[in-house]
């Protein structure tokens, strides 16, 4: 079962994330992505993890399978990225710190993981903050907002828009395609090697289709006078209300704590 | 001007070249077409008829790059000197594929499309597509996705985004190529509703002529050069003149075939019919009329089963596609699987060439199971043709492309083999010269025989086609219905899912039906549409010929007639 990204969202008022102006949802978190790119220890992304994690559990109406991967892979995602980026580590920098483990002549110590996990709990905070809009926008409102507030012409959104719905045909035509390669034999090989070939196989036919498809669909749209004046009626309108204006301000103020409490926390602790 | 003296549209000595071609197609085509008034454009394939409708609302030279000589008046405006979203108001368009047509999220969101594009306030456009949605009977459902829509509901979809334009004439390119027979009857309930109130004007181009008949007030024919041949009523073009119809490699209403090959058997039958309904009372009001020929179709069925399936059951993320389906095909049959869409027709063939591979045990092909065979070893007994035939090309030329199959099969083929075998398929489908040709650049018809040979030339004895008429006009479709028959006379067996029941009727030897995943019948095609209640029940509508004839009083054996070749007077 695929989620509708067109369906109305008529989330109850509890869920507020799905309320707000997706712009807002997009200001809130950006600054602190921007400077979780540079920050280099490990209570910052820790910090605004848990925040991120938080609102969404308090804000977004979530499935099951989400919430259990946001509460669970996630953190499990980032322990696994920290012995991998540890592994990257250079020893000699960090073989003054407690002996973790030895395979070999290999070995690995804590503050090579530390730094692999500082570097993994960044991108698990960066990709938690940017799942504040992306759990609870949909492709359509954000385009819409962008081109009400931020003076995106809409001949370039609506564009947007009706690309967005190439992507289930193209799905459908490639699995066409495979299946038809299929059948005249092209199983054969594995490995990347094969993989490859295969995969340029498909390029061809899926381009023909694509452009054929997308030439039509602008007929189509030509055809309904779109592009025909500078602007054009909108009936949903994405107003920024007060609501929009207090979340990010809130946030942003919980932000700056957290990073005094990051800094304190940095000081005190190694 | 008052709109009222403006005619929706004016063409003059319309020439349209495509850049890069040396032709013109239409060549100089002038018609009027008045308030109202419905006018069917017929042609055979080629003759610029989809250019001429593009050039309607200006997309023809603005969007395609063309010289346009002559003049395109709509609404009292030359479309040379307007944008395609002025003209948009003067003219609307639906085209075939209801997929492509679809922008926004839902149903409302889309008919609302085009009057904001014009800017229209927003209660105005509300009323707009709440009438254009109620005339398409698809208001209560305004707040669905259109992806959940069935492919006549899209279309029907289209239609009234077409008609929230406003605009006084609309102009259908093949509007029901890409549907079944369901969908088919819904786009035509629709434009029933529109022709009897009276206030568009249509301009329709469409292949499938049974349904469109009744609605049209005029018929203009264009030649394979682009020029108009014939020019005027129904009755004055497709019947007076239906033998230079004909010779122009156009399609005529099924009636007006079968009058014709009567006439040639001495049933004089004056004014040639247009419907079935006319036809049946045509043949009722004659006398003595000769027996129908008797079936000598060539039942080439052998004992030996070239397909056989048992107890056939395909479930797929939780629904049942397929319940337990059993059949013997016989080698040399020609079989057509025939049910709605969703009935299983696509999941069945493609299990039995293993496209898909099937639950082990349940399928043979020549003795092979397909869900355990290696492909390469499958493919030399059982080919398999889809839709889109450019989905199977695999190679840079056309002789490549034949040769993929024989090389892949393995060394028991010496270079000089390989190019005895492709050169014979080259001249079997007409592709001598194209040897070299980039398949990609062949036309529909020929990439589709393409396609055809490439399955074939491993020497497979059994050819499956998945809905190979699906989007295509009457000649190309039976064009390729003519191959099919050559090869199964010369002993293949053809197994083709479709829902074109009249091509069943005049080619296929046995029918399978399918409704909802279960086969409800296997038999001789003539006991499977002579049963016209098993045909309702599977959701399906008898071909027009079976059911003009079903409706014959006086002459009681013609009542089982279901295809042209039945009757006195037919080719052998």
């Amino acid at each position: 079962m695929t989620t509708d990204p067109y369906a109305s969202v008529t989330a109850p008022p509890r869920f507020f994330l799905h309320r707000l102006n997706p712009l807002s949802k997009l200001a809130a978190p950006l600054p602190f992505m921007a400077w979780l790119l540079v920050v280099r220890d490990v209570w910052t992304p820790l910090l605004f993890l848990l925040f991120a994690v938080i609102t969404i559990l308090i804000g977004a109406r979530l499935t099951l399978r989400r919430a259990v991967a946001l509460v669970i892979g996630l953190p499990l995602l980032i322990l696994l990225l920290s012995f991998s980026f540890g592994l990257w580590t250079d020893a000699a920098r960090v073989d003054t710190t407690p002996l973790l483990f030895q395979i070999g002549e290999y070995r690995f110590y804590l503050g090579a993981w530390l730094i692999g996990l500082a570097t993994a709990l960044r991108l698990g905070a960066v990709l938690a903050l940017a799942l504040i809009p992306g759990l609870t926008t949909t492709g359509p409102e954000l385009v819409r907002a962008s081109v009400e507030h931020l003076r995106v012409p809409y001949r370039v959104g609506y564009t947007a828009l009706a690309a967005y719905r190439f992507v289930p045909r193209f799905r459908h035509d490639l699995d066409l395609i495979r299946q038809a390669h299929r059948v005249r034999g092209v199983a054969g090989g594995r490995g990347p090697i094969a993989g490859i070939r295969r995969g340029l196989g498909y390029v061809v036919p899926l381009l023909a289709g694509a452009i054929r498809h997308a030439e039509r669909v602008s007929f189509a749209m030509d055809s309904r006078a779109f592009g025909a004046h500078p602007t054009r009626t909108e009936r949903y309108l994405m107003p920024l209300r007060v609501r929009d204006a207090v979340f990010t301000a809130l946030f942003w103020l919980i932000g700056a704590g957290l990073l005094v409490v990051a800094a304190r926390l940095g000081g005190a602790l190694p | 001007m008052d709109d009222r003296d403006v005619l929706p549209l004016r063409v003059r000595d319309l020439a349209i070249r495509h850049d890069g071609r040396t032709g013109n197609t239409p060549a100089g085509v002038s018609f009027d077409i008045a308030p109202g008034e419905v006018v069917l454009l017929l042609g055979p394939s080629g003759c610029g008829k989809s250019t001429l409708a593009l050039a309607l609302n200006g997309l023809v030279p603005h969007a395609v790059p063309a010289r346009l000589a002559g003049a395109v008046i709509a609404g009292g405006i030359d479309t040379m000197d307007a944008t395609v979203a002025q003209l948009s108001e003067k003219v609307a368009m639906v085209f075939q594929d209801p997929d492509a047509q679809i922008v926004t999220g839902s149903v409302l969101d889309e008919v609302c499309f085009g009057p904001e594009n014009l800017g229209l306030p927003v209660e105005v456009g509300l009323a707009r597509a709440e009438a254009s949605l109620r005339a398409v009977g698809l208001w209560e459902r305004r707040a669905e996705n259109p992806d959940l829509l069935s492919g006549g509901g899209r279309q029907r979809l289209s239609i009234a985004c077409a008609l929230a334009m406003g605009a006084p004439l609309l102009v259908l390119d093949e509007p029901t190529a890409n549907l079944d027979p369901v969908g088919i009857d819904e786009v035509y309930a629709v434009l029933r509703d529109l022709v009897t109130q009276g206030d568009k004007s249509i301009l329709l181009i469409e292949h499938n002529l049974d349904a469109a008949i009744e609605l049209i007030d005029r018929v203009i024919v264009l030649d394979s050069g682009g020029r108009v041949a014939l020019n005027g009523t129904p009755g004055a073009v497709l019947a007076a003149r239906a033998e230079d119809v004909a010779a122009l490699g156009v399609w005529l209403p099924v009636a007006t075939l079968a009058a014709l090959r009567l006439r040639r058997a001495g049933v004089e039958i004056d004014p040639l019919p247009l419907t079935g309904a006319q036809l049946a009372a045509a043949l009722d009001g004659i006398r003595v009329l000769p027996e129908p020929a008797a079936r000598a179709r060539l039942q080439r069925r052998g004992d030996e089963a070239a397909v056989r399936v048992r107890d056939l059951t395909v479930v797929r993320s939780g629904s049942t596609l397929l319940d337990s389906v059993s059949l013997d095909i016989a080698a040399g049959d020609f079989t057509a699987v025939i049910g709605t869409n969703g009935a299983g027709k696509t999941t069945l063939v493609q299990a039995i060439a293993g496209v898909v591979p099937p639950p082990r045990g349940r399928i043979t092909v020549a003795g092979l199971d397909p869900t355990t065979s290696d492909v390469r070893a499958l493919a030399a007994h059982i080919g398999f043709v889809f839709q889109n035939p450019e989905h199977q090309f695999l190679e840079n030329t056309v002789w490549d492309e034949l040769a993929y199959g024989l090389r892949l099969a393995g060394g028991s083929m010496d270079a000089a083999g390989v190019e005895s075998t492709v050169t014979g398929m080259l001249e079997r489908f007409g592709l001598e010269e194209l040897r070299d040709a980039h398949p990609f650049l062949l036309s529909g018809g020929q990439k589709r025989r393409l396609s055809v040979g490439t399955a074939l030339v491993t020497g497979a004895p059994v050819l499956v086609l998945d809905e190979p008429t699906f989007g295509q006009d009457r000649e190309r479709a039976d064009e390729l219905l003519a191959l099919l028959t050559v090869l199964n006379r010369g002993g293949r067996t053809i197994i083709a899912a479709t829902h074109d029941l009249q091509l069943v009727a005049e080619y296929a030897h046995s029918v399978a039906v399918l409704s909802s995943g279960k086969l409800l019948a296997f038999g001789p095609t003539a006991e499977i549409l002579g049963d016209a209640e098993l045909i309702a029940r599977a959701g399906l509508r008898l071909p027009p010929l079976a059911t003009a004839m079903g409706a014959v009083e006086k002459h009681p054996s013609w009542r089982s007639v279901t295809r042209l070749a039945d009757l006195p007077g037919s080719p052998s």
